[in-house]
């Protein structure tokens, strides 16, 4: 599949007035977004993914590097008929009405009317603004509202290609399911999503690969199913203080540890730590786990339970900046 | 087309403030008070209205140029309006000539709203059209100074922040309404003082040069041709105004936002 995004070694530094201090906020990113997919652009608040996608868009200028996006130069004036954006906060001139401020949005694209006025409808009707909000003033919209009304905004020209920052940040959990379905169905209609977010499950919903950016370098990226892959399974046992068990359970899971009870104490109204005979372990082997299920029916311990979890993007996505942490 | 539709929008930006619209009330008011003055000493009473209107067009017009054109440029990027306008097909010299045109169109209603309630005053006062004529002469020099205000406004904003532009905009048209100031400079025995007088009076505009009240108030203080007068001073605001824009395009071209 074409790629609709190539970025190629992308760095964007900042330095201060006295060229003393460098801030390095995008270090040499090198990714691909397919045509036809919605990309996932995860990274903490500082990451760089706003400042990506402001080079991408032209707004900055990078410090080194390149890309292309449908296979033109970033920033070029061309592409840009094709390109949506949405910002991570919806800034818009509040005392346009939503109708007023979609027709403004569309005659930069140069759309004549009476197509429009047809975009401005097909656009607010998408997005599924009330009707009666359409003459209103934006100052006096929700939160959800303005989220649609910028939506909508990016939608307009029919773009090919979109990005979208944080499009479903605090919201309430209707408008956030329903603007996510919406950003979902965006990939039905062949277009290419750059999302950056921090809801990694609506991610893990909607898109197809994810990008892993943390101080401006890129960690991991791949598809989300590969990302997930390794179910682990966790599991408690009790007898775990007699007949040696516990050093047998971590000469098979080094990483097995005792479960402590925490209890509170009414006289003294302190939390007291109190050890336990019980032992907690995870592993992704199968054959560790038959193994530790062994050592403890042999030592006459009882296995309280079992459990396989499935991996989520938020515990790759933790594990990732954790690991590039040192944490 | 692109540069009309920034323009509508930031004139209807810019209509919105209060602080033009009390300029404009204060500037109407002066010269709806000219008549009054002029009662207090009736044989001066036109004198008194062409002075007070002329002044207070050009003051009320001075601060409504500064104030709709320092905002138009850093408002959008503190904002962050900017970039729902700069991510779509908008070159960005679109937007600087958009943001001028906005600007100036802004200036143009408020001056003409102000010169027209001056026009009626004094056709009210002396019905005569001579005089209505010289008002209306008077008032396009006035909205032309403004105009080449408004360049240097948005040059400035370009790259500067408002309070900055304020003192520098402000500032200019002080020292270029002071002809007399930048003469005796050029003619300093100081060969330090004369170079920097010279490079203030060919490189800051000759805001001094677009005022007619001499013509206005003392018909008989006759400018030699006044057509000529009036379009090279219109030639002269047009090209500055275009160099100005120029040099701020440049400048907004490799800003980042």
């Amino acid at each position: 599949m074409a790629a609709a995004i190539s970025i190629q070694g992308l760095t964007k530094k900042y330095v201060d007035v006295w060229q003393k201090q460098e801030v390095v906020a995008v270090d040499n990113l090198t990714l691909d977004v397919e045509d036809g997919e919605i990309f996932g652009f995860l990274g903490r608040n500082g990451a760089g993914k706003t400042t990506t996608i402001k080079m991408l868009l032209g707004l900055i200028f990078p410090t080194a590097g390149d890309a292309s996006i449908l296979g033109r130069p970033m920033g070029d004036n061309a592409v840009k008929k094709e390109l949506a954006y949405l910002p991570e906060e919806t800034y818009f001139y509040d005392s346009m009405t939503g109708w007023d401020l979609l027709d403004f949005y569309a005659r930069l694209f140069r759309i004549p009317e009476p197509e429009r006025s047809r975009r401005v409808r097909l656009a607010l009707e998408k997005v599924q603004l009330e009707p009666k909000a359409w003459k209103r003033s934006v100052r006096g919209y929700s939160k959800g509202m303005r989220q649609r009304t910028g939506i909508a905004q990016a939608l307009i020209n029919d773009p090919k290609v979109l990005f979208l920052d944080e499009p479903t940040s605090g919201l309430d959990p209707i408008a956030h399911s329903e603007l996510r379905d919406i950003v979902a169905s965006l990939k039905e209609e062949g277009k290419t999503v750059f999302l950056s977010s921090h809801q990694l499950a609506d991610v893990e919903l909607i898109c197809s690969r994810v990008a892993i950016i943390h101080h401006g370098k890129l960690l991991r990226t791949g598809r989300i199913k590969d990302l997930v892959a390794g179910e682990r399974t966790e599991m408690v046992v009790k007898g775990a203080a007699s007949n040696g068990v516990a050093d047998k359970i971590r000469a098979i899971v080094p990483t097995a540890e005792p479960v402590v009870d925490e209890i509170y104490d009414e006289k003294s109204g302190e939390t007291v730590r109190m050890k336990t005979d019980r032992m907690r372990l995870s592993t992704d082997d199968n054959d560790k786990i038959n193994a530790v299920i062994d050592a403890v029916r042999a030592a006459k311990g009882t296995v309280i339970s079992i459990v396989p979890h499935r991996r989520s993007l938020e515990d790759v996505f933790v594990e990732t900046v954790r690991k590039e942490d040192g944490v | 087309m692109v540069p009309l539709a920034i323009a509508r929008q930031t004139v209807r930006e810019a209509m919105r403030r209060r602080v033009m619209w009390i300029f404009l009330i204060i500037g109407v008011f002066l010269i709806a008070l000219g008549p009054v003055f002029g009662f207090l000493n009736p044989r001066e009473s036109t004198v008194v209205l062409k002075s007070l209107g002329l002044a207070a067009i050009l003051l009320a017009g001075l601060f409504i140029t500064i104030v709709t054109c320092i905002y138009l440029i850093p408002v959008e990027i503190e904002r962050r309006t900017i970039y729902t306008v700069l991510s779509k097909p908008v070159q960005r010299y679109e937007f600087v000539l958009g943001k001028f045109l906005g600007g100036f169109t802004t200036v143009f209603i408020n001056v003409a709203a102000m010169g027209a309630v001056f026009v009626a005053m004094m056709w009210f006062q002396t019905h005569k059209s001579s005089e209505v004529t010289l008002i209306f002469q008077g008032v396009l020099m006035t909205f032309f100074q403004l105009l080449l205000l408004a360049a240097l406004t948005v040059f400035f904003s370009t790259f500067a922040t408002p309070v900055v532009n304020f003192f520098l905009s402000f500032g200019i048209f002080l020292v270029g309404n002071l002809p007399s100031v930048t003469d005796s400079l050029t003619t300093s025995r100081l060969a330090v003082t004369r170079i920097a007088g010279l490079a203030i009076y060919y490189l800051l505009p000759h805001f001094g040069n677009f005022n007619m009240q001499n013509k206005i108030i003392h018909p008989e203080s006759e400018i030699t041709n006044t057509n000529m007068f009036m379009i090279q001073n219109v030639e002269y605001a047009l090209i500055y105004s275009a160099v100005l824009l120029t040099l701020g395009i440049v400048i907004f071209d490799r800003r980042e936002v």
